[in-house]
């Protein structure tokens, strides 16, 4: 789905326009500047959106320029604008080659690792040399593209063209995805994704983009070196990127342009241009200081638009749902062991059909590692089974897709997305108006359009149960969803928590300290101490055990 | 075969010693440097302007260890003053700022002229059972172990090691505890800048002595710091030095010399994907 705004479309006919208007060195540049904003597009698109540091973008690019000029040095019958796209093409499975490390090197170390690929690359190119580049044998346009005018307007089309397709992205569910990357690969994993190709994507679109932009400067410039792709040059633009936030493709073609018009303009006041370098890394310092770039703070203190809703909510049944005898989730002798601590020893229990089953326990007890075994983020042994299927051998993101889902003790949603677009992503579909409805009054939220990042973390909370149980999901674990509410908030969160199998048919673990929450919401209650289980049955009989208190007011005298 | 390997130490050794910098900034202050190769060339191309006009070659040096010094204490008060409470990821991405900084000022000021680069040791050797050792790699290799007995010692002997240890296990707790974190911060960047500057002159003369070229140095460096986890400065030096002598093999094989020197970004993925291969999850839980 391309949907462009009036603004893009403004800036897309001026920019269209200008070249009439301006003399053929403006022409140069300008076409220069639309060659960087690409570049500056696929750092926003990987270390933007997905965040995971690229400081070797210009790499991709020389690959798609040594491409074209290959072409172009053995006189290939290959039409340019083909050669254009198999340099990019050719980029992508070096990028996905680059981005395999990211699978387990993140941060600040897979930037020494790009970074490093960089230097390699700069170490490759001056060596072997660009084709054509020994002999001065130039790169030539075809005629319909040789003369600079039209060949500006070429790269406008093709930039045009990759801004609408990345707009389109960053609204897919595949923007959305790596934004659940970016914040936290588990919670990524717990609502079904696969972080892994997810990751390797980004890198391969970007690698794209920027493979794009380096056989466009081959056309553009006619001879390439090693000096357009150095490392120092991929520096400049990733710090201008981050320095103006170029998740934002407008950010981007700011960047892009910045790259060309600040020494443009020092050096036409007479100024080092020198300066302009200073000048980004400065701005990078600044923008780092602020937690983001320019567009993403202006992003943070944008008025949240109200998209009205005029549908009334999918009601709520008023009474629970009593538990059939059928089993959902089968845990047979699971055991999970740190190295020599033994978390989790023999613990054994079913979840029956719509029933809420409390797990209760002292800090410590192992009730976090349950979930983190069930959910398949932590090896376990014994069997675990839903709805008689085994589960070994799935792991995370296939445990979410087969109907176990699990919500995070500590607040991972995903920010930068409004209340619609993660309730749609959590639920891996698009949603009726109705179930929008009703996850807003779960949640006590009025407008869909609103930023997470405004919202408070109780609110965030009970967005992700939302969120959870719109993806319809056989069996949920919800870690302490009430941690951090205040105690009124608590029980209405109990209350909506029992009434969810009558509403959704799903059947749920809960966990939690909180006693009157367990007492509001579950019908059964296992209790675990020390990673045995300890007791097992009804609430009120269960909570009342002598057993159970001894285990409590153990913890709670230490405490 | 022996003999292209021993090459190789030059190199290694220099290695060793940027990694060993980097490793200090990253265990004492918490920061991954990339401009830590930089800031040591900074230094460098001091001596080779005052080495131009005919200052003798001591006192040429000691202002560029000072300069190199004077720099990366600057740097380090800037990252103690503004980000002393940012997370390890902001503060290193602090330095990319960093090393586009100092890359344009040095450009800027230096210039790409070549200029004529001293040899500090001179280029004499020592024969070994028929085996040509270079003066330079020992001295090199002397300075690297003496630099981490040295401060292995500190941090284990002094009350300065153990503020310095403090302020590298709990920040805060130090501070409150009455460390002067911002001073360490600060000193810490200091000798790592005059270190890698020392670094840098040892391995200039053969290597083209150019700006970016040279303040690139700092990734095989993290590399061999990498070899070392980031933690151990002893195995940091082995790592710098292993690099070295791979380097030097290689030089020996018509088909692979001319990409020797991309060779440590093979040792760098080999080792990181290693270390890192149990980490498929971003957080801990």
């Amino acid at each position: 789905m391309l949907r462009a705004s009036p603004w893009f479309l403004l800036a897309l006919i001026a920019l269209a326009l200008l070249p009439l208007l301006l003399p053929s060195y403006w022409l140069f540049l300008l076409t220069s500047m639309l060659i960087s904003s690409m570049v500056t597009l696929s750092v926003g698109l990987v270390s933007g959106m997905a965040g995971m540091i690229s400081l070797g973008q210009l790499s991709f690019a020389g690959v798609g320029g040594w491409m074209v000029a290959y072409f172009n040095a053995n006189n290939l019958p290959i039409p340019f604008v083909l050669q254009v796209l198999i340099g990019a093409l050719v980029a992508v499975p070096l990028g996905i080659v680059i981005g395999l490390p990211a699978l387990r090197v993140r941060g600040m170390h897979l930037a020494v690792v790009t970074f490093g690929f960089a230097a390699v690359a700069d170490l490759f190119f001056t060596i072997l040399n660009f084709p054509g580049g020994v002999m001065g044998k130039p790169v030539l346009r075809p005629d319909f593209l040789s003369h600079d005018r039209s060949y500006y307007w070429f790269c406008l089309f093709l930039f045009a063209l990759l801004v609408l397709g990345v707009n389109a992205l960053y609204r897919s569910r595949l923007g959305s995805a790596w934004l659940a990357v970016k914040h936290s690969e588990r919670a990524a994993a717990a609502m079904g994704l696969n972080v892994a190709a997810t990751k390797l994507w980004a890198f391969a679109m970007s690698a794209f983009i920027a493979g794009l932009s380096g056989g466009l400067l081959a056309g553009q410039v006619g001879l390439l070196s090693a000096t357009n792709f150095s490392p120092t040059a991929s520096l400049i633009l990733f710090a201008s990127a981050i320095m103006v936030g170029a998740r934002y493709p407008a950010g981007a073609v700011l960047a892009g342009m910045m790259a060309w018009l600040v020494p443009e303009v020092l050096g036409r006041l007479h100024l080092s241009q020198n300066l302009g370098n200073l000048i980004f890394a400065l701005g990078t310092i600044a923008a780092l200081k602020a937690g983001g770039g320019v567009f993403e703070v202006a992003a943070r203190q944008k008025k949240p638009t109200a998209t009205p809703l005029f549908s009334s909510p999918a009601t709520l049944a008023p009474t629970t749902h009593t538990p059939t005898d059928r089993v959902v989730l089968e845990v047979q002798n699971l055991c999970v062991a740190y190295g020599q601590v033994q978390a989790l020893n023999k613990v054994s229990f079913s979840l029956k059909e719509g029933q809420v089953l409390g797990l209760v326990g002292p800090n410590g007890a192992g009730k976090s590692s349950l979930v983190d075994a069930l959910s398949g983020f932590t090896p376990y042994q014994g069997r675990v089974q839903l709805e008689g299927r085994s589960l070994e051998g799935l792991n995370a993101a296939q445990r979410a897709r087969a109907g176990l889902r699990r919500s995070f003790q500590q607040d991972r949603t995903i920010t930068e997305l409004s209340v619609q677009a993660y309730l749609e992503f959590s639920a891996g579909r698009a949603l009726p108006k109705e179930e929008l409805a009703w996850a807003l009054e779960f949640a006590g939220l009025t407008a869909l359009g609103l930023g997470l990042h405004s919202l408070n973390m109780g609110t965030r909370r009970r967005l992700e149960v939302a969120g959870i149980l719109l993806s319809r999901p056989k069996v949920v674990l919800l870690d302490e969803p009430a941690a951090g509410l205040s105690s009124e908030e608590s029980l209405q969160l109990a209350r909506q928590i029992a009434s969810i199998p009558a509403r959704y048919g799903c059947a749920v673990i809960l966990i939690e300290h909180d006693m009157e929450v367990v007492r509001a919401a579950c019908s059964e209650v296992v209790v675990l101490d020390f990673g045995s289980l300890i007791e097992a049955g009804p609430t009120t009989r269960v909570l009342s055990s002598p057993r159970v208190a001894a285990a409590y007011l153990g913890e709670e005298v230490l405490a | 075969m022996i003999q292209a390997a021993i090459a190789g130490l030059v190199s290694g050794g220099v290695y060793a010693l940027l990694g060993v910098c980097v490793v200090l900034l990253y265990r004492m202050v918490g920061v991954l440097n990339l401009a830590q190769a930089a800031i040591g060339v900074f230094g460098m191309f001091v001596v080779l302007v005052c080495y131009e006009n005919h200052w003798p070659l001591g006192l040429a040096v000691a202002i560029g260890l000072l300069t190199s010094a004077v720099l990366g204490g600057l740097l380090g008060g800037v990252m103690a003053h503004w980000f002393s409470e940012a997370s390890l990821q902001v503060r290193s991405s602090v330095t990319i700022a960093f090393l586009i900084s100092i890359l344009t000022v040095g450009m800027w000021i230096f210039g790409s002229d070549p200029r004529p680069v001293p040899n500090l040791v001179g280029t004499g050797s020592l024969w070994v059972g028929g085996l040509v050792i270079p003066h330079l790699a020992l001295v090199i290799l002397g300075t690297a172990l003496l630099l981490a007995g040295s401060i292995s010692l500190l941090l284990q002997h002094t009350l300065l090691g153990v503020w310095l240890r403090a302020l590298a296990e709990r920040p805060t707790a130090a501070e409150l505890l009455g460390v002067p974190a911002q001073a360490l911060t600060v000193g810490v960047w200091a000798v790592a800048g005059a270190i890698s500057c020392l670094a840098i002159l040892l391995i200039a003369p053969s290597r083209s002595p150019e700006f970016p070229v040279l303040s690139l140095l700092v990734l095989p460096g993290m590399a061999a710091a990498l070899l070392g986890l980031f933690k151990s400065f002893s195995l940091t030096i082995l790592g710098g030095l292993g690099i070295g002598l791979i380097e030097g093999l290689a030089s020996s094989l018509p088909a692979v010399a001319p990409y020797r020197q991309a060779l440590w970004f093979l040792v760098m993925l080999a080792a990181l994907l290693w270390i890192q291969r149990k980490e498929v999850w971003d957080a801990a839980r």
